[in-house]
Parts: C-alpha cells; sequence; structure tokens
C-alpha cells in the first residue's frame, strides 16, 4: 500500500488536483468569455468524468488558448492545460476547417507568399479582401496580416552569411522559425551579428520545418508529429557536430521542448537539454565569463517586457531580462503577468476576434501607461498583437542586443580565440 | 545567478520579507512554485487568536501564555509588537489599508455567519468589536444571483443569532446572467473581474438602492476590487446606505489583491520574483548553503549570501506526509514531527489536530536544523516554522509576518 502512495503517478498530475480553484483566477478566457468553462472544470475536474464515459467531453474546451497561465498558476504542478490538449486530441469531433489548414500550414503558405510578397503583402492589406477573408474564410477582417518578406531568411542567409561562419572556433545552430524566414529576416540577421560578436558561427539546420504550434492548436496533429520529426533528426545532427541549437522564438522552443514529448510522443531525448532560447544561452555564457559584452556607450533606451505565455511556462523570462539589464543605457519595466490574447492563430478567428481583444485589453493599458520607447518580448505573435492593438513597436531581445552592443569592441573582447581560429 | 538573498516561497512569508530586504537595497529574488495560499485570504489577518480555549483580546499580552517553541517566544513580546506596527505599515505601503492593532483584537465575520479575533482587515470589510454583537439592527445581505460556494443561509443564520434582523435580497443583472452561461465558474474572483467595469459598478450600485429596504446597513460578499479598492470606494459612495464587505470562501478576491499589490511592490523596489518554477534541490557545505537549483533554470544555479526558506506547510508542498515519515522535501530539514503516524492526528477534524503544528525546527534566529545542527546562512519563516497552530490558535497569517520581518532584519 505504502509503494502504490509513493510511486503512483497519474497522466499529467492529475491527481495531486487539491480543487483550490486558484487557476481559475488566472485563465485569461474564462475572465471574458462565459462560454469556455475554465481551467479547473476543462481540466481536472472534467477528465474525471471523461475517464468514466467520454460522451463527458465539451466541445467549449476548444476555446482553451492552450496560455499554461493555469499550470503556472498551480501550487500543486498539476498540468491542467496538457489535460486540456489531450482530451480535445482524444475526443474532439470537429474538423479542421480549409481555414485552419491554412492559418496553421505556415511553411506552404509562407513559401508561396514570400514568392509574391509585394502582392501578398499589398492584397491582403486592401478592405475588399479583408473583407472576403473575414465571409468566406472567417479571418477577422479587423487582423492586419503580419507582411511577408521579399527575401526569406535563409536565403539572405546563404548569399550574405554563411561563407564566414566556419571562421569561428565555436558554432551554434539556428532554428529560424517561420516567422523570421518569411516575415521578420531582420531578426535573424540580428542574431547571426550579436553570436558572430561574441565569436560563435551561426549554421542553418540541414533540413528545418515548422515546430508544428499551429498545428496543434489547429487539429492537425498527425502533421505536426512528421514534421516534428524532422525537426528532431535534423537536430540531432546538428548537436553531433557540437552545435547546441538556438531559437529567437519562446513558443518554438517551448513546443519543442516539452509539447513534442509531452503531447505528441515525440522522443526529444538528446535534443531537448541542446535546445534553447538564444537569450538563455547568451546570459549563461556571460554569467559563467566565457564571454564580454561591450555597450555602446550613447545607447539609450525604455522598455517595457512582455513575458509570453509560453516563456512564462518555460520559466526563462529572468535570462531575457536579466541579459537586456546588462544594457546600462536600458531602463526595464516588467509589465504584469497577463495575455496578449492572440495565441498564434486564435485570434486571427473571426469567431475569437472579441475574445482575443478583450483578453489583451490589460495588457494594452498597461503598456500604454507605462510609455515605453519599444516593448520587448521573446514571441512573435504577442508582437503582431502587441503592435496592432498599441501604439508601440516590439522588439526581440535579441535585436534590442544587436542594437545596444559596440560591435567592434565586443568582437575584440571575445576575439582570442577567433584569432587562434584564424591563424 | 548571483543574489544578497535568494527566497524560497513566493507567498505572504516569503513576499514580506523580500520587501522589507529589497527595501534597504538588497538584491533579492523570489522563487515561487505556483500561486500561493494568500488566494484563501478572506481580508483579514490574525496574530494570535485563540490560546488555550479562550478567545485573546491584546495578543501582545498572550505571548507570555505560549510556550517556549511557539515563534513568537523566539522573538518576544516586545519585538512582536514593534514588527507588527512594521507590518501594518507594509501593507499600507503596497497599498492595502488596514483596521486593528496588535494590543486588542477586533472579530472578523466568517462566511458562515460566525465571528473571529482578528488583529488587521482590509479596510471596508465587515467587523465587530465583540465576538456575539454586530454594529447594526437590521441588515440587507445581498445574494448574487448564480454565485456559487457563497453559503448564504448559514451567513443569514449565523448574523441572526447575534441578534440582527436580516433581510437577504436576490440582485439579478444582465451582467450576472451572462456569466451565468458558464454556471461553474461564478466565483468571486471571476465576478470581481465582471465588476472592474464602472458600468457593472453603477448597476449594482443601483439595484441595491432598490432591493434593501429599511435596513441600516447592506453586507455584501467580497467580489469587487481584485486589482485595488477604487471600484469597492465607487459602490460605497453610489449605495445610500452604509455598506462593508463580508469574507467569501477561495479563491478570496481580497487575498489575491494582497497578493498582487505585494508582488508589484517587491518588483517596483527590483527584486526578482519567479514564478512556477520550483527550488528542487540544495546544495550545502558543512554549515552553509551552497546553491539552488530549480527545475525550469536547469544547469543555472541560484546562489546568494542568505537562504531563506518560505515554503510553507503541508498545502505548498513545504512540508511533505507520507506513510512513514513528515518530512521537509528540499533540504531535508529537521522537524517536529513523531515518527508513530498514530499521533499526527486525533479525532474531530475541525478540532486540534496534532499536524497542524509539525514544521522544521530552528534556533532562536530562525536558523533552520538538519541532523540537528544549524544551517548558518539559512532560514526558516512562515508557515514551514513548527510549534503553532494557525487553525486553533488564530496565529497563521502574524506568524508569516512577523517572522519574515524579524529575520529581515537579522540579514546585514
Amino acid at each position: 500500500m505504502a509503494t502504490t502512495q509513493l510511486t503512483s503517478i497519474s497522466d499529467h498530475n492529475f491527481e495531486q488536483c487539491l480543487k483550490c480553484s486558484i487557476c481559475t483566477v488566472y485563465c485569461p478566457v474564462a475572465a471574458v468569455n462565459p462560454a469556455y468553462p475554465g481551467p479547473k472544470q476543462a481540466g481536472p475536474d472534467g477528465e474525471r468524468y471523461r475517464l468514466k464515459d467520454p460522451k463527458f467531453f465539451d466541445e467549449a474546451l476548444k476555446l482553451c488558448l492552450n496560455c499554461k497561465r493555469c499550470e503556472v498558476a498551480c501550487p500543486s504542478d498539476v498540468r491542467i492545460g496538457d489535460l486540456i490538449q489531450q482530451a480535445r486530441m482524444k475526443h474532439k469531433s470537429y474538423r479542421p476547417k480549409m481555414r485552419d489548414m491554412m492559418l496553421a500550414s505556415t511553411d506552404l503558405v509562407g513559401t508561396m507568399a514570400t514568392m509574391v510578397a509585394p502582392i501578398t503583402n499589398f492584397t491582403l492589406g486592401l478592405k475588399p479582401v479583408k473583407a472576403v477573408m473575414h465571409g468566406v474564410m472567417a479571418i477577422d477582417k479587423h487582423r492586419t496580416f503580419p507582411a511577408y518578406s521579399q527575401q526569406k531568411f535563409e536565403a539572405w542567409f546563404n548569399k550574405n552569411a554563411r561563407d564566414y561562419q566556419n571562421t569561428f572556433a565555436k558554432h551554434v545552430s539556428y532554428f529560424h522559425g517561420c516567422y523570421v524566414n518569411y516575415n521578420f529576416p531582420q531578426l535573424g540577421k540580428d542574431f547571426v551579428t550579436v553570436m558572430n560578436a561574441v565569436g560563435y558561427g551561426v549554421h542553418l539546420l540541414e533540413k528545418e520545418k515548422c515546430c508544428g504550434v499551429a498545428m496543434i492548436a489547429n487539429g492537425m496533429y498527425n502533421q505536426a508529429r512528421k514534421q516534428g520529426e524532422v525537426n528532431m533528426a535534423s537536430m540531432r545532427k546538428s548537436i553531433d557536430q557540437q552545435r547546441p541549437v538556438l531559437t529567437t522564438s519562446s513558443t518554438c522552443t517551448f513546443t519543442m521542448r516539452d509539447e513534442y514529448p509531452e503531447l505528441l510522443g515525440i522522443n526529444n531525448d538528446g535534443v531537448r537539454d541542446n535546445l534553447s532560447l538564444a537569450t538563455r544561452f547568451l546570459f549563461q555564457l556571460v554569467d559563467e565569463g566565457k564571454i564580454k559584452l561591450a555597450f555602446r556607450p550613447e545607447f539609450k533606451m525604455r522598455i517595457a517586457y512582455h513575458t509570453a505565455c509560453h516563456m512564462q511556462r518555460m520559466g526563462w523570462a529572468i535570462y531575457s531580462t536579466e541579459l537586456l539589464r546588462m544594457i546600462p543605457g536600458l531602463e526595464l519595466i516588467e509589465l504584469d503577468q497577463n495575455c496578449c490574447g492572440i495565441s498564434g492563430t486564435y485570434g486571427f478567428k473571426k469567431e475569437n476576434y472579441e475574445t482575443s481583444q478583450a483578453i489583451g485589453e490589460t495588457l494594452f493599458a498597461d503598456i500604454e501607461a507605462a510609455k515605453p520607447d519599444y516593448v520587448s518580448t521573446d514571441c512573435e505573435t504577442c508582437k503582431w498583437q502587441i503592435e496592432m492593438s498599441t501604439s508601440v513597436k516590439v522588439l526581440n531581445p535579441i535585436s534590442i542586443l544587436a542594437q545596444a552592443l559596440d560591435i567592434d569592441a565586443t568582437r575584440r573582447l571575445n576575439s582570442s580565440e577567433w584569432h587562434r581560429m584564424d591563424a | 545567478m548571483k543574489f544578497d538573498t535568494l527566497i524560497v516561497g513566493g507567498g505572504l512569508s516569503g513576499l514580506t520579507c523580500g520587501i522589507a530586504l529589497a527595501k534597504r537595497g538588497k538584491r533579492v529574488a523570489i522563487v515561487a512554485g505556483g500561486q500561493n495560499t494568500l488566494h484563501f485570504y478572506g481580508g483579514s489577518m490574525e496574530l494570535l487568536g485563540n490560546v488555550n480555549g479562550k478567545d485573546v483580546d491584546n495578543p501582545i499580552e498572550a505571548i507570555a501564555q505560549l510556550n517556549e517553541n511557539h515563534p513568537y517566544s523566539k522573538i518576544g513580546a516586545d519585538s512582536v509588537a514593534e514588527l507588527a506596527k512594521k507590518a501594518k505599515a507594509l501593507l499600507a505601503d503596497v497599498g492595502i489599508q488596514t483596521i486593528g492593532d496588535a494590543t486588542h483584537n477586533h472579530y472578523r465575520i466568517t462566511p458562515m455567519g460566525t465571528t473571529k479575533p482578528a488583529w488587521l482587515t482590509i479596510d471596508g470589510m465587515a467587523t465587530s468589536d465583540k465576538a456575539d454583537q454586530l454594529p447594526w439592527n437590521k441588515v440587507s445581505l445581498v445574494y448574487l444571483e448564480g454565485f456559487i460556494d457563497y453559503p448564504i443561509d448559514f451567513a443569514a443564520n449565523g448574523i441572526r443569532q447575534m441578534g440582527v434582523q436580516v433581510e437577504t435580497p436576490t440582485i439579478s443583472l444582465d451582467c450576472l446572467k451572462r456569466a451565468r452561461r458558464s454556471a461553474t465558474e461564478m466565483r468571486p474572483t471571476n465576478l470581481a473581474k465582471i465588476f472592474a467595469s464602472t458600468s457593472a459598478v453603477a448597476q449594482l450600485a443601483q439595484a441595491i438602492n432598490n432591493s434593501c429596504g429599511d435596513a441600516d446597513a447592506v453586507l455584501i460578499p467580497a467580489v469587487l476590487g481584485i486589482d485595488n479598492d477604487d471600484v469597492c470606494n465607487m459602490l460605497k459612495a453610489q449605495v445610500n446606505k452604509p455598506l462593508f464587505f463580508l469574507a467569501t470562501l477561495p479563491p478570496a478576491v481580497t487575498g489575491v489583491r494582497i497578493n498582487a499589490a505585494l508582488r508589484h511592490y517587491f518588483q517596483m523596489l527590483g527584486g526578482r520574483y519567479i514564478l512556477g518554477d520550483t527550488a528542487c534541490k540544495v546544495v550545502t557545505n558543512g554549515d552553509t548553503v551552497t546553491e539552488i537549483r530549480t527545475t525550469k533554470l536547469l544547469d543555472m544555479p541560484l546562489q546568494a549570501d542568505n537562504y531563506v526558506i518560505a515554503t510553507g506547510s503541508f498545502m505548498s508542498r513545504g512540508l511533505v506526509a507520507d506513510f512513514e515519515h513528515v518530512y521537509e522535501p528540499l533540504i531535508g530539514l529537521d522537524t517536529n514531527a513523531p515518527d508513530d503516524h498514530e499521533k499526527w492526528s486525533q479525532y474531530g477534524m475541525m478540532g486540534d489536530q496534532p499536524y497542524m503544528s509539525y514544521g522544521v525546527m530552528t534556533d532562536g534566529n530562525f536558523h533552520p536544523l538538519k541532523d540537528g545542527k544549524t544551517l548558518t546562512n539559512a532560514f526558516a519563516i512562515g508557515q514551514i516554522l513548527g510549534g503553532h497552530n494557525p487553525v486553533v490558535m488564530g496565529d497563521g497569517t502574524g506568524v508569516s509576518m512577523i517572522t519574515a520581518l524579524a529575520v529581515a532584519n537579522q540579514i546585514k
């Protein structure tokens, strides 16, 4: 009997729920949308019934954002969000619509869109097109689509940066993600600048697929799993070459480190410990005295840092904020822990638009009140939402670092090994 | 990552200690493995409510009757009196105005309509100066349609037994009807999010004015003011009778507000609050702690000159009981629990349960003991401490705040 109590561990720590209800205080959806039953009811309470009979599955669970703020709040470490996601995977009857598949297929749509980027951007901004998307596709007309870049990051990298990466002594691989590749190559360029400055060569993975977070959210589990396997295989090769894999997106990182094994059943052993966010990697190197940073003396910036939901769940916000705090001319305000409401593709859907904006209201008001020069966050979809809903522009911490660093001085500070490599 | 002081546990004691240190310019980090039991606080703090089965009037005087292992005995009555003033001032600094002081208990009114001795109560909550009397002849005890976990009949009966006439009008508003589409979510904190809007407050005030005939006062469950007390004051100004808030069952709006206010203040002072991460390993070298590891920061050790263990009691996993032992899971600190588990509990769930006073053992300065020896750069504060009993003695919040401030004073 003693052994039973000591070793019995339920899926997602389900049995540890004490019914304290603290999770319900922090659910951004239940606070604004009464159609959603909230994390306690949708998670552990509902799970008791679903285990008895699947007919107790409630389709309203699809309203969950998967932000995991319930899990962060839980004093008993119950993985409430995972319980809800798993129930959706197991029981849901709705099929992804054409619209959902388009929103989730970031690689396919991104490749097509970047080929004709000026046309895409122009067209997506037209009122009649927005009206058609709203009416036919159920993509909300208020949304501004992130602009597509004319040149993919990969193309830029191969043309402008790839050749000199082998001149460095140390190396990392970069999982750039869909956003950097199709929409915002500048972040990738900033990443290369910063890593090169501290003495690291940057390489692309042999094959990179979308991490699959949007596919998971839209019920396309098999496709997500296939893409995940491709990513894991490429990352294993990189790690075998002593090249840890870095990202600049908290959501991609969280998906591949935690959602792959927990939800998709993908084995990421050997990869998980070598897959990190760039800010964490850099902070650790500075903390251990392995690299040094030199900053431009004239750099001044007032930043409001927003902890993205998946960043919060990973528990890594402190790496980004401590790294930013190293910049002498930077004034950092930590915003309250609130969801911005976009949650990837969720907020793009017509039926979710109002909920999405209502969730973000508190954060938007906090941002306007803080009057920062920029908001900083590690998540690209938070960036779209905040830029659409406030008057403030958003920068990834890596881009801020690229602006604040005295690149030449930093190169010199970290050049002993660099020169050794040169020689 | 290096700090002056590292606090494990982000509840009332951890935050209180963190604020006191950060105010002195110390670099402080708090690691909080999830949210805390402040979420259960119905708006009152207790210093010492009951000793030897009798209600306490003056907690400071009553400290003399406590045994030597009680945390207050280690601090001494005079120092407790000083620290109690500081605790009240600290709450005021973070924006929580309270009534009450440490030399004279007042009575709070429970959701069940009974009274309990209290030290500090958030301004605006219903209180009484007597255990068995209330300061009204007739009250209107408002019920909000669909509000769950609110035992209105118990509350009304309890108040009637104190000689007060009670009417219980039910108020129904459009915003509440919309919320009831999710009937399971009609909790205090979710209602407070509805009543964050000034138009909802105005509707509520009008409905109260329409339904509370000749009562001398209106009592309403504390479902307003999750961020601050602005909407509480707005409601009071718009209702044409004196209005007081009654404590609710958890998750309590009052406790959530205190928690957020403390945390904001701590962060404003430059404190680092690491939420949703759990300390999982403490490295010691002889009689000192050298670093702490967490489940999320992985290979990044957290180091400090001083370490404060504020991980709480059984509910917060600061203490764990299995079939064989009561133990402190993080460092393996010594506890005052006997090995014979038959002795841990006794008949009568709400009675004086021995396990409630279990906790870690410390020396007179709250340095915890491990294998009989003190850890010299570590301290234990709050509910993890043995020798007190929050349920029977009504000393929970007091022990959390007073030991936190006593330890902050010791850290140079």
